[in-house]
């Protein structure tokens, strides 16, 4: 990109504007800890699929990419959104996937009760994507866009209904649904990485 | 069908007709001709009255019977319908059919005429026989669906109330499926009929789930009453009823996360709106079966164990899937190996091995319930996350108070089944306390301690059996078994005594009940220190005398741990005599050793050793040596860390033995250890960590008579032997042409390191540069060994060498330890001067012998030799061109042969005698006339063996007329005396080279003796040779040694003696001796090798 996306209300599009130093580092720390977290999203995905069973993992196996009530795959047209508002969708996202990911985590312990590894995967995720989202909260306050813009829908009580109706609908609905949380957890690190990368100095342009 | 009883009986040739029909087709024919004839006859008759009564009942109470009316009969017309019984009842009745009550058994006439017209009456017999059973239709009272295990539910209602006495009911039920109703199952299910309308259920769980397709159920019975002997038939089905599911908009997959039990065959389907693609279990594909509408299912046979998250069932359906997991496992195994005990007496622990997996976790793991049987107590037991390698299951039970005896049953209860083991148990006998803690000990006295430690539980009813097990340094562990009473309080505490003072020890224990069951764990080990006592024994003690004589050096050993019972201080040392006592005392540890100035009398020596609690008893010894006989040294070898000594029994010895020892190179008095054996020994093995191989020890053997010490047996000896570390140093004392003598020196013993055993001494032929790199090489031939077993000896001569020869000489000591470094020179012998002039002087003699036999001979054959050689000439004197100078044979130091003048040449005829005997010497050859051509290289061949002589043209003194004219040259014929020595045998070739090119003097003859082929060669080789050959060369003219070097180059067997007068001359061969001389091995052949007896020696 020859030029920083985003909106008049980006703090970077204006190149004179630099960023304080403890702010910058605020920065350069998330978008480190998203950058572990999308190393980390890839192998919980793979470990999950790993302990699913057959035809999990198969090549060819692609169950539906199903709506989960409270958070929503990044759009397309994210990329073409404000710097600012693609962060705070960011954090909406990062906010809405702990219980998601806690409610997967619970499932799996009545199903893979011997996997230790994929259930502490599991929880850690929940608490590293909580830290990451409270990391970008702060982010966005201080560069002052944190009380701008719309909140998708308020997301703990949704995906709490997600969580139980996945939890009632039976077994491989549920591993579906963690299936599609744990993709959703990588996307959507992967997704507030790259917005955050744009933020670091001496990140891509 | 009842049978119906006609007014018209049927003939009885019908009846006979069967037997008739055989006889011929034609009878068979006319016989249906008349039968069809007479039904139609009787028809026509029927159909004027009643006809066609028949009789059912569906209660066994009441008949209905029912007939056909005539064929006249109108709607209302009227029936008497009378039952010919003893009541003789009759009814009247404007329809066709009428309810009786039922009839006894037995036949019944029954008489149904119309009132309006008398002659219309059937009679009928009646019977029960004849009338059908058939029960009401049954009704489905209620069909209900327990979806989440495909079962059906069916209740109805069995009427049972309308059937008079007890009857057996069978019910058939029909399930169908889909809309198209196919049939799935037809069971049949019996139940009895007790005079009451019962209501009735039955299940029947679907292999298909309910949810897939719709299910239809109907029923029907049969009444089986023993005591009608009608006609039974099957009621009529009943209503269908069905169940059906409402699907979602969604797709679903049933059953729903079912566990079911491995092997077993379950179905699979999908209830959908859209178009399902396929479906798999797992990874594995299965062929769709179409249901109603999208539905289809998928059997799946022979399932196998899931893994712990279940086997997915995926359908994929265009743009989506849907699935379900199966949990497929087995039920609890039996507990096994089902134990209870307890640690304090307060609390049960029952374990149990949970037996084969059942492959199932999570909620669908096992769970256990522990039941007892007298308190009815229980505990459960759920644990979710068991992992797969915990092979043991536990639970605890608070014990009941003052109840011993516990009867407990294990459940066991998943999904697929149940199971329970149980056992009876006293409770006091399976204790397994736990570990003792707080192990602590204290010291009652140097040989006694408390220990104490903490040990939970209610232990106040029972006896204890502890095990206190105590280690003490180096030696071996000891175990104490005690009972002691149980307390409620938890400590214990015991008196272990029979220590050793001074002594560390190591404490452990473990305890149990005394009605064993199971030992508890072993406690922490706690290491004590016991506290010290006086030394139980005074030290080992040994005396030497300085080397003067004049000190006494006492010598003692540091008490044993055992005996010195803490930690030895100082010494005190006394050495009393009948006249003087004289004490060195506070001897401080760790000196051994001390050293008093006495004269020699005999004292008593006393060492105490001394700790911090006391002295202990002292260890005397006595200073006198007793004298002895001239004690031999003796060897003895040892087994590689200790010796062996031996002694003969010796009754005077009444004390003990003491062997002492020390390095043999240690200057005196030499002690190094000593060991005091008893006197009833007759032997010692004696070993030390000092002892090294190699190294030379001296023993001494004394024995104690009398509190005197008298020396028995003096050693020398190895621990272990081994080789020499330095080669002997030998000297070359003298050598000779044919012998080496040789003197060595001993080795010194701290470099031996082994008894001496002897030298092996090697030598062979070679110079310093070659045998250097060849070795001793075992097996060489070449090389010679004496083995010089006799350590005394200290010189060797070798003898029967070779002369002017250099020999390496090497020299190994060895030793029972194997062969020591060798040591080498190189020394050449002298050359043998007897042998040379012997060399010389018997060719010389035989030279002189051969020249003064030749002279005689010459000088009595002179006359024949003339006549042979020289027969009378013509007077050269008349020949100017001929003059020999008469001088020449006299001696003369002038030689001039022959003188060309020119002359008229004579013709010189030499007369040719032949003789008849085949003798050389009286041989007579013609030499042919000697042409002497101008430029004879021209003239003859190449290959010309035979230089002819061409005498040199003198112009000074005489002028050549021209040698062409051959009519004026004198020819002049010399013949050699061919020795009888023929010469070796040569190649041809060398034989024709040699003469050419030789360039010395050659034989104008070559007279083969016995080869006639030869002789004719030579006669030709004759007439190649003619020629003047010169009689004499002076230069020749001495005795040619076969070693001179002309010879040696030539290599000519020949030698000749010339004369230049030619008369005498004769031709000597000194034959060769054979292909082994010295000459025939090249160079520097000498006569002391001619007189050389040995080849190489």
């Amino acid at each position: 990109m020859s030029r920083r996306e985003g909106s008049l209300e980006d703090p970077q599009a204006d190149s004179s504007v630099s960023l304080l130093p403890h702010l910058e580092a605020k920065i350069r720390q998330t978008h480190s800890l998203a950058h572990l977290l999308t190393k980390y999203a890839e192998q919980l995905l793979q470990e999950y699929v790993q302990h699913q069973g057959d035809p999990f993992g198969l090549p060819g196996f692609s169950p539906p990419r199903l709506p989960v009530a409270g958070l929503s795959a990044p759009a397309p047209s994210h990329a073409g959104l404000p710097l600012p508002e693609r962060l705070r969708l960011d954090a909406a996202a990062l906010a809405a996937l702990p219980p998601l990911l806690d409610a997967v985590r619970r499932r799996q312990a009545e199903l893979n009760p011997r996997a230790p590894r994929l259930l502490r995967h599991l929880e850690d995720a929940a608490r590293q994507v909580r830290a990451l989202g409270a990391a970008l909260e702060t982010v966005l306050a201080a560069l002052g866009a944190a009380a701008h813009g719309p909140r998708p829908e308020p997301p703990a009580t949704a995906t709490a209904a997600t969580a139980a109706t996945a939890t009632a609908a039976g077994v491989f609905p549920a591993k579906v649904l963690g299936l599609r949380v744990c993709g959703l957890y990588r996307e959507w690190v992967s997704r507030t990485e790259g917005d955050l990368s744009q933020l670091v100095p001496g990140g891509p342009a | 069908m009842m049978d119906i009883y006609l007014p018209l009986k049927r003939p009885s040739w019908l009846v006979d007709n069967k037997r008739m029909r055989t006889t011929s087709d034609f009878q068979w024919l006319l016989s249906t001709f008349v039968l069809l004839y007479l039904m139609n006859h009787v028809n026509s008759q029927r159909k004027e009255t009643p006809y066609d009564l028949k009789c059912t009942t569906n209660n066994l109470q009441k008949w209905d019977c029912s007939w056909k009316a005539p064929s006249g009969a109108s709607r209302g017309t009227l029936y008497e319908f009378c039952i010919d019984d003893r009541s003789h009842s009759c009814y009247h009745l404007a329809r066709t059919n009428i309810e009786i009550p039922a009839l006894s058994p037995g036949d019944h006439e029954i008489t149904i005429s119309l009132q309006d017209a008398g002659s219309s009456t059937s009679k009928f017999i009646l019977n029960e026989k004849n009338i059908s059973l058939i029960p009401d239709t049954p009704e489905i009272l209620n069909l209900s669906a327990d979806f989440s295990t495909s079962t059906l539910h069916v209740k109805w209602n069995d009427k049972g109330s309308v059937f008079p006495r007890h009857s057996n009911v069978i019910w058939e039920i029909k399930i169908l499926w889909k809309k198209s109703m196919e049939l799935v199952k037809l069971v049949t299910h019996n139940t009895t009929l007790n005079g009451k309308d019962t209501v009735h259920h039955w299940s029947w769980v679907s292999d298909l789930p309910l949810e897939c397709a719709i299910h239809y159920v109907g029923i029907r019975c049969y009444v089986d009453n023993l005591l009608f002997s009608g006609h039974k038939e099957w009621s009529d089905w009943s209503p269908l009823k069905n169940i059906s599911w409402t699907p979602d908009s969604q797709p679903k997959v049933f059953p729903q996360d079912k566990v079911i039990l491995v092997g077993s065959n379950i179905t699979f389907c999908c209830v959908s709106q859209e178009k399902v693609l396929s479906a798999q279990i797992g990874s594995t594909y299965c062929p769709l079966i179409h249901l109603d509408g999208e539905n289809v299912a998928i059997k799946v046979h022979n399932i196998s164990v899931s893994e712990n998250s279940g086997t997915n069932v995926v359908f994929m359906i265009e743009d989506n899937v849907c699935g379900t997991v199966v949990f497929a496992g087995y039920p609890p195994d039996t507990p096994k190996k089902l134990n209870c005990e307890t640690h304090d007496l307060k609390e049960i622990i029952c374990s149990w091995d949970p037996g084969r997996s059942t492959g199932l976790v999570g909620p669908r793991n096992t769970s256990y319930k522990l039941f007892e049987g007298f308190s009815g107590k229980y505990v459960r037991f759920k644990k979710v996350d068991v992992s797969a390698n915990e092979s043991y299951h536990q639970l605890l039970l608070q014990m009941v108070p003052n109840q011993e005896i516990y009867n407990f049953t294990l459940y066991a209860r998943n999904p697929l089944g149940r199971s329970e083991s149980t056992i009876l148990v006293n409770i006091t006998e399976k204790v397994y306390p736990y570990t003792p803690t707080s192990l602590k000990v204290k010291d009652i006295n140097s040989t006694a301690v408390i220990l104490s430690w903490h040990l939970p539980g209610s232990f106040g009813k029972i006896n204890l059996l502890c095990q206190i097990e105590i280690n003490k340094i180096n030696s071996v562990q000891e175990s104490r078994n005690v009972t002691i009473k149980g307390v409620e309080n938890s400590s214990y505490r015991i008196a272990v005594g029979k220590l050793n003072p001074y002594t560390v020890y190591t404490f452990r224990i473990c305890c149990s009940t005394e009605t064993f069951w199971k030992w508890s764990k072993w406690s922490n080990k706690k290491q004590h220190l016991t506290t010290e006592a006086i030394p139980s024994n005074g030290p080992d003690t040994w005396r030497e005398w300085s080397s003067d004589g004049k000190n006494l050096i006492i010598y003692w050993k540091p008490l044993p741990i055992s005996e010195a019972n803490g930690k030895i201080l100082s010494y005190n040392v006394s050495c009393s005599s009948d006249e003087e006592t004289q004490s060195l005392s506070e001897i401080l540890d760790p000196q051994h050793k001390a050293e008093i100035q006495l004269n020699k009398n005999d004292y008593i020596i006393s060492v105490v050793a001394k700790n911090s609690v006391g002295a202990s008893p002292p260890s005397k010894i006595a200073s006198m040596e007793i004298p002895h006989d001239d004690v031999k040294t003796e060897q003895a070898v040892g087994m590689g860390k200790g010796i062996l000594l031996t002694w003969h029994h010796n009754p005077n010895m009444t004390c003990d033995y003491v062997i002492k020892w020390c390095n043999s190179s240690r200057s005196e008095p030499c002690l190094m250890d000593w060991r005091k054996v008893p006197s009833n020994s007759t032997e010692a093995l004696i070993e030390s960590d000092q002892f090294r191989p190699g190294v030379r020890y001296k023993f001494f053997l004394y024995g104690c008579r009398n509190q005197g010490y008298q020396l028995l047996r003096s050693i020398i000896g190895y621990i272990k032997e081994l080789a020499p570390t330095v080669a002997p140093n030998f000297t070359v004392e003298d050598t000779s042409a044919d012998s080496i003598l040789v003197k060595w020196e001993d080795i010194p013993v701290e470099e031996l390191r082994g008894f001496l055993r002897g030298y092996l001494f090697y030598f062979e032929k070679g110079e310093r540069d070659t045998s250097k790199m060849r070795g001793l090489e075992s097996g060489r031939s070449d090389i010679k060994v004496k083995n010089i077993t006799d350590i005394s000896q200290k010189t060797l001569r070798i003898a029967d060498l070779q002369g002017k020869t250099s020999y390496h000489l090497v020299l190994q000591a060895y030793t029972d330890g194997g062969l020591g470094p060798e040591k080498s020179m190189f020394v050449v012998t002298k050359e043998n001067s007897v042998g040379l002039i012997i060399a010389i002087l018997i060719p010389v003699a035989v030279a002189v012998i051969v020249g003064v036999v030749t002279s005689i001979l010459c000088y009595r054959k002179r006359e024949w030799i003339k006549e042979t050689f020289y027969p009378d000439i013509p007077n050269p004197e008349n020949c100017k061109a001929l003059q020999f100078q008469k001088s020449v044979c006299e001696g003369s130091g002038a030689l001039k042969t022959l003188e060309m003048n020119p002359c008229t040449p004579n013709n010189v005829e030499v007369l040719e005698t032949r003789s008849t005997f085949p003798k050389i010497e009286d041989t007579e050859i013609i030499s042919p006339v000697a042409e002497c051509p101008e430029d004879s290289s021209d003239a003859e061949p190449e290959n010309h063996v035979v230089v002819s002589y061409c005498p040199p043209i003198i112009e000074e003194e005489i002028p050549n007329p021209g040698g062409d004219e051959a009519g004026g040259t004198s020819q002049v014929i010399y013949i050699d005396v061919q020795s009888m020595y023929q010469p070796q045998a040569r190649p041809e070739e060398e034989q024709e080279k040699d003469p050419v090119g030789g360039a010395g003097y050659k034989p104008q003859m070559h007279l083969p003796i016995n080869s006639t082929v030869e002789d004719i060669a030579a006669e030709g080789d004759l007439d190649k040779t003619a020629g003047y050959r010169p009689q004499a060369n002076v230069n020749t003219w001495h005795l040619v040694s076969p070693d001179s070097p002309r010879s040696t180059d030539s290599n000519s067997e020949i030698v000749s003696f010339g004369s230049p007068c030619s008369i005498n001359s004769r031709q000597f061969l000194i034959p060769p001796k054979d292909e082994d001389s010295p000459q025939s091995s090249g160079g520097g052949w000498s006569f002391t090798n001619f007189f050389q007896n040995k080849p190489n020696d």
